[in-house]
Order: C-alpha cells, then structure tokens, then sequence
C-alpha cells in the first residue's frame, strides 16, 4: 500500500454544502449575538438584521438543495450521528483522550472510532436537530410571528435563541479542532482527501468496514 | 496516482435500502409533521375570538328581555329621573363633543 | 414632548402603552397591528411608541409574542386600597366583553359565559354592580334616537327647534380608540361621530348621579367608579376632562363650589387587571358560586350584551329604531347581516315610519378592525358618495371581545388578515 495512496473524505458535494455552511453560518452567529444585545443604533440594527436574514436565507437554500441533492450523504451521516455504543461510552470516559494530550502531554488508550469520533457524533446529532430547528422557528418569525398562535411564537423565539447560543459555543469548538487535525481541515476546504494511513489510525472501524479501492470497481 | 487523485471511497453501500428509506423517512415526517401541527394551530389562529363572539350572542339568546327599549331599569332611569332621550338633562349627562387634535399631526 | 402635550388634552392620561425595550426584538409584529403607524423603529431595532399617534387600543400588546408591549396605567392597587375604605362605594361597571372572556385567565375556555360568577366575585371583593350592559341599552336610546333625529331631518326635512341634527352617516362612539382616531386623523368626520358617550362614560355620570341618591343613598363624591373594561384607550377615555358631568350636574343643582370636582370614571380596569385584583385577594372566578345582582343598574337585555361584538351596537341599534320607526318589533331579532368577521359588513332595512307615514330604506355599515379597513370607507364620505346613513366603527379586529385589555390567548393570535406570510423587511 503506498504512502501516497488517499481516501475521498468529503466529496464535492459535501465540500460545497460546507463552505456555503461556513459563509452563512458565521455572519448568522455573528449578527445574531448582536441582535440580542442589542447594542448599536437603529439603523446598526436594522442592517444587521437584514444581514442575518440573507444569511439565513442562504443557509436555508444550501441546507434544502443539500437534502435533495445529495439525500444519500444525509442518510449516511445521520446514521453516523446517531449510532452510539458502548465504544461512546469509552471515549467519553476518557475524553477521546484530547485533554490528556494537550493538558498533560500524555496519551491513553482510546477506543477505535469509525468515520466520527463520540464527540463529533454527538456535534452533528446537535447540528443535524439544531440547524433545522433553527432553520424551522427562524423562517416562522421573519416570515409570519404574526399568523402563529402567541405562545408558539414565543416558544420559538426562546428556541432559536437557545439553538443559535448552543452551536454557536459548539462552532467555536469545531474550529479549534477543524484547524488542530489539519489533514481534515484541507479534506473539507481543499480537495477532500484524506491520508489512508492517517484514517486508519485515527478512524480504524471507518477505513476498515466502509472504505473500498477505486480500482476494485473500475 | 489516479487522475482524481485518491484511491480509496467510502463504499456507496455501507447505507441498505431498508436503512435509506427509515432514516430519510423520519427525517422528511420529523421536519414536516411539526410544519403542519404549526400550520394547523395558524389555521385555528382566531378561534378564541369566534368562541367569545358565540359567548356574547348566546347571552343574548338567553335572555328574556332582548331589546334595549323594554330594559325596564332603563325606563325607570327615564321615568325618574332623565325624562326621555335627548332631554335636557341626558344632554348633560349622556352626551359630549369632541376635539380636533389633528394640528399635532406631521 | 411638545407634539405629545398638543395631541393631548391637559389632564388626560398621555399615553396608555410604552414598548419594553428589553424584550422587544424588532420583529415588527405590533407594526402590522398598528392602526395610525404610531410605532416606529426598524426591522431588527428596539421598536418605541408615539404616543402623540397612538389611539391607546393595546392591539400590539395583546399581539406581541414577546410581551414588550406593556401598560403605564395601572389601578389595581388604588382600587384595592378603595375597596377596604368603608366610607367609599366601589362601583364596579362590567363591560359586555368581559364576560365571555375573564375566565381564560383562570382557566375557563374561552367564550364561557361568567357573568353571574363575576357579580358573586366581585360582591366578595366588596364592589356593587353596575352592569355596563344596562349603560349600553341606554347608549341605545340616546344614540338610536339621535339616529332617528339625524334621518328624520335628512329625509322627510324635519325640523325639531332649538336642536340641530348632526350630519349623515352617523358614526357610532363607543369606542375610544376610534374617537381619537377621527379627532387626530379626520377632524373635518368630528360632526359625524354621535354625540352620545359610550356607555363606561354614561355609566359613570349615572352612577354619581341616579345611582348615588336612589340606588346607594349615599353622597356622589363617596363613589367610586371603576370601569372593568376589554379595553386599554377606556384608561384614556376616563381621563379626558369633557367627563367630569356628574360633579357639573350636582354643581348646578346645589351651586358652584360643591367640593373637588371629582370624574365620572375614577379608575379603568382591563379585564386582565381584574383578573389580577382577584388573584390578590385570593377569589377564584371559577370557584365563585354564581350570583344574581338585584339592582335596576344590573337590568341588561341582549341588545346591550351583543355590544361586545363587532356588529353588536348596530343590530341593537336596528333592533330599537325598528320598534320606534315601525311601532313593531324586529323580527327574527337576530340581524345577521352585520354578524361575522368580514371586515366591512353591510346592510340595507326600510322602514315605514308611522309619524311621517313614508318609507326610509336606512344603509348600514359595520367596520372593525380600523388598520385595514376603515380608510375606503372614510374617504367614500370625504368625496360625498357614501351610501351610509349608520356606521358602526370599533377599532380592534371582532370588536371589544378582542379588545387590547382581553386575556391574551397563548394559542392564538388576534391577525385576521391572510394567511400568507407577509415579509418584515423595512
């Protein structure tokens, strides 16, 4: 096996979802925090506001043309996120061994990981549950807070809030970790490979059940 | 190295069909059976409003006297003490004028 | 500050409803609600209320799903302490639409009638009754034969001396957000407005007129009117210094300098504050026993109860002009023309009045809901093509049963538009 030889981590259409994800995503936490503090003028405001919407609007579009366009990656990911075991349960215990290594320069035992550790898993059941929850109260309150029923607005209201704050605190997380397993960041934001000796130590279930040679089909 | 450049993909079929179906079916009904519930509770929006309207209609249903020219306290508020409608004391008592207050309008 | 003092009156309340600025998120909801553009503020800004447009009709308030809207004006303490003194009788005026809606806030559905549970209530908490729907039968007699007046004059040329007739189309003026309305917005209307009060403010003159000396036997000014009202603008309506009739009335019967001039209406209760009095001196409405009240001032006919509806002060009204005209009863009584919440409702009746022996046909109109549909029939009259003899206006979309002092329904919302999503955007 060559040290060159390469996985097709996030195909095309993943890498597109992401970066139009990564455009929308980041103006929206952004000009939502500001929303509700509330601290500039009104004009300030009111443009922020209309930031946020078009934001919203572009993350609703790339969400929606990614469900329909690429239904089998939604599938497969949200079988990922929410298959868990008692190897989750392993990796929590120890953290996937992430503190250890930073804190105390030190490395201990993990369980092996398919194509998403525990705590990535449990990021994209977030993501997954999150994003169209605020997808869903956010198109309600710009587009009609006045035709549903009082409470419910409000109940979306606080909802939105809360689901924004979460994946927010969640992003600034992701980050970090997007940019510390550098091959990953340049999978999603360059090419989409991945190298096979790095995805067979860091996801060994993954490269071992899921992952086929191009040339075994061609 | 291969024109695209890598040599290994996940295999298409790690999902089965009876997995594809389940999981995008719960997505599609999870995300549109609240759509709808919403929906109909927007539909239903001003119920509150025709429940008080039949309230009101059916006090006016049950009542004995149902117009207000047999309203014997009525009557009696004339008898003793307004003579009839639009005398000299219901003027003073009953009615007012108004003002303009348009000037502080832009 | 200085347009606020000049779309005011000194003496009157300067404003009923301010927007919390910590809760308002700039969604613009209240604005889609709003009859007269009072509130300004961006899409995305903290958005404020001028009170110098306002009409006080609490719409944004009950229609905010984030409760930003509030009220400046609140009795429910002076009220309390009143009701302790025994030198003071509280006087407690129950408008219609209260009635069919004070049991949502103590977990009756809505549109359960609690009429008799109010009066055993609020004896306990030491109020006598004045039902205002006895005050709105009396609207109708004032009103209806002004009515008669107004046609009369219009039609067959009739003159009564020493009285000139208002012009045609009467408007009705019960509601007080749609007096301000014509006086900020349409003053050259102002002769068409009736000039009967509404019936919290006849209700007031009555109880510290009649009321004090026949019913309660005791002295005007040891009264103490409270309007218990589905309405916020009723808060200002009882501030304006047009209503100080009772104590003008006692002064020229006893001569000038009989005491401190003291209001028709003391103090204005929304059905909501009511709600909250009771809450505070532990009474469950819907525990009460139910109650009878006695009193002539309790006397009501389902003319006077339908007030609470949009179209209700008409069909009374057509009811009582009918028999007067006619010498006949309505009949059916129920005139569903004017029923429902289609935004303009009208009708037609002809009338064979027996004292000129001629038939008038009498054009009627009913509006609610001011926002979206008063402005074409304003501007029919303003070009002088008004079909109407009678319209009955009320600003709050369904009538005073959705008024903006109504327990706010959690599952529902007060839009009567369309359905189809309106974009916020400005």
């Amino acid at each position: 096996m060559s040290t060159h030889a390469a996985i097709l981590k996030h195909p095309l259409r993943v890498r597109m979802f992401h970066y139009f994800l990564v455009l929308s995503f980041i103006p929206l936490a952004a000009t939502g925090v500001a929303l509700f503090l509330k601290p500039f003028s009104e004009a300030a405001m009111n443009l922020l506001m209309r930031v946020h919407v078009i934001a919203g609007m572009v993350l609703t579009l790339d969400a929606a043309a990614f469900f329909v366009l690429a239904l089998d990656r939604v599938v497969l990911f949200t079988k990922r996120a929410f298959t868990f075991g008692l190897n989750d349960v392993k990796w929590f215990a120890v953290l996937g061994g992430y503190p250890q290594k930073f804190l105390l320069r030190k490395k201990v035992p993990v369980p092996p990981m398919g194509k998403y550790n525990s705590g990535q898993k449990l990021f994209g059941a977030c993501i997954l549950v999150g994003g169209i929850l605020l997808i869903g109260t956010g198109l309600s309150l710009w587009l009609f807070p006045h035709v549903i029923p009082h409470a419910l607005a409000k109940a979306f209201g606080d909802i939105h809030l809360i689901a924004g704050l979460f994946l927010t605190l969640f992003l600034l997380v992701h980050i970090f970790l997007g940019i510390y397993m550098f091959d990953d960041f340049k999978a999603m934001f360059l090419h989409g490979r991945i190298p096979y000796e790095e995805a067979a130590e860091v996801a060994p279930l993954w490269v071992q059940g899921e992952i086929v040679a191009l040339t075994d089909r061609s | 190295m291969s024109a695209e450049e890598y040599q290994y993909i996940e295999n298409p079929m790690s999902v089965s069909r009876r997995e594809f179906l389940s999981i995008s079916g719960a997505l599609i009904a999870l995300t549109a059976l609240p759509a709808a519930v919403v929906r109909r509770m927007a539909v239903k929006r001003n119920d509150y409003i025709r429940a008080r309207t039949a309230g009101l209609y059916k006090d006016d249903t049950n009542a004995k006297v149902r117009v207000s020219h047999a309203n014997q306290g009525v009557s009696r508020l004339y008898q003793d003490f307004l003579g009839n409608p639009l005398s000299e004391v219901s003027e003073e008592l009953l009615h007012t004028r108004y003002i303009d207050r348009s000037r502080a309008m832009a | 500050m200085e347009q606020i003092t000049k779309t005011f009156q000194a003496g009157e309340v300067p404003g009923i409803i301010i927007i919390d600025a910590h809760r308002c998120k700039g969604c613009d909801t209240c604005k889609r609600h709003c009859a007269t553009k009072a509130i300004s503020g961006m899409f995305g800004a903290v958005h404020t209320i001028d009170a110098a447009k306002c009409i006080n009709c609490g719409q944004c308030l009950i229609n905010c799903p984030f409760g930003a809207p509030y009220e400046m004006v609140d009795a429910v303490n002076t009220v309390v302490s009143k009701l302790k003194d025994p030198n003071t009788t509280v006087v407690g005026i129950i408008a219609p639409a209260v009635r069919v809606a004070i049991g949502e806030e103590f977990g009756m559905p809505p549109g359960s009638l609690a009429t008799r549970r109010m009066y055993g209530a609020m004896h306990k908490a030491g109020f006598m009754i004045f039902d205002n729907n006895y005050a709105a039968d009396l609207t109708i007699m004032e009103e209806g034969t002004e009515f008669i007046h107004r046609v009369r004059a219009a039609v067959f040329g009739d003159e009564i001396p020493g009285h000139k007739p208002g012009p045609l189309p009467q408007f009705t003026s019960c509601c007080p957000a749609w007096v301000r309305y014509v006086e900020l917005n349409y003053p050259s209307l102002i002769p068409h407005l009736s000039s009967a009060k509404s019936p919290q403010q006849m209700a007031g003159a009555v109880a510290k007129t009649y009321g004090a000396a026949k019913v309660w036997s005791v002295r005007p000014a040891n009264v103490y009117t409270v309007g218990v009202m589905p309405c916020t603008a009723k808060k200002f309506e009882a501030s304006r210094p047009e209503f100080r009739s009772a104590f003008a009335h006692a002064s020229k019967e006893q001569g000038a300098g009989s005491g401190t001039p003291y209001p028709d209406i003391d103090a204005v209760l929304t059905t909501r504050d009511l709600a909250r009095l009771l809450k505070e001196m532990g009474i469950d409405l819907a525990k009460t026993p139910e109650a009878a009240d006695e009193s002539i001032l309790a006397q009501y006919s389902g003319a006077g109860t339908i007030f609470g509806n949009t179209g209700g002060v008409m069909e009374a009204a057509v009811r009582t002009v009918h028999a007067v005209l006619t010498g006949e009863e309505l009949a059916p009584l129920e005139f569903k023309p004017v029923r429902g919440l289609k935004g303009v409702k009208t009708a037609s009746v002809t009338l064979l009045d027996t004292k000129f022996k001629k038939e008038a046909t009498v054009n009627v109109a009913v509006v609610h809901g001011l926002r979206e549909n008063i402005t074409p029939v304003l501007d029919e009259i303003l070009s002088g093509r008004s079909p109407y003899h009678f319209i009955e206006v009320m600003n709050c979309p369904g009538g005073c049963i959705n008024g903006g002092g109504q327990p706010i329904p959690a599952v529902g919302s007060g839009w009567l538009g369309a359905m189809s999503p309106l974009l916020a955007w400005k």
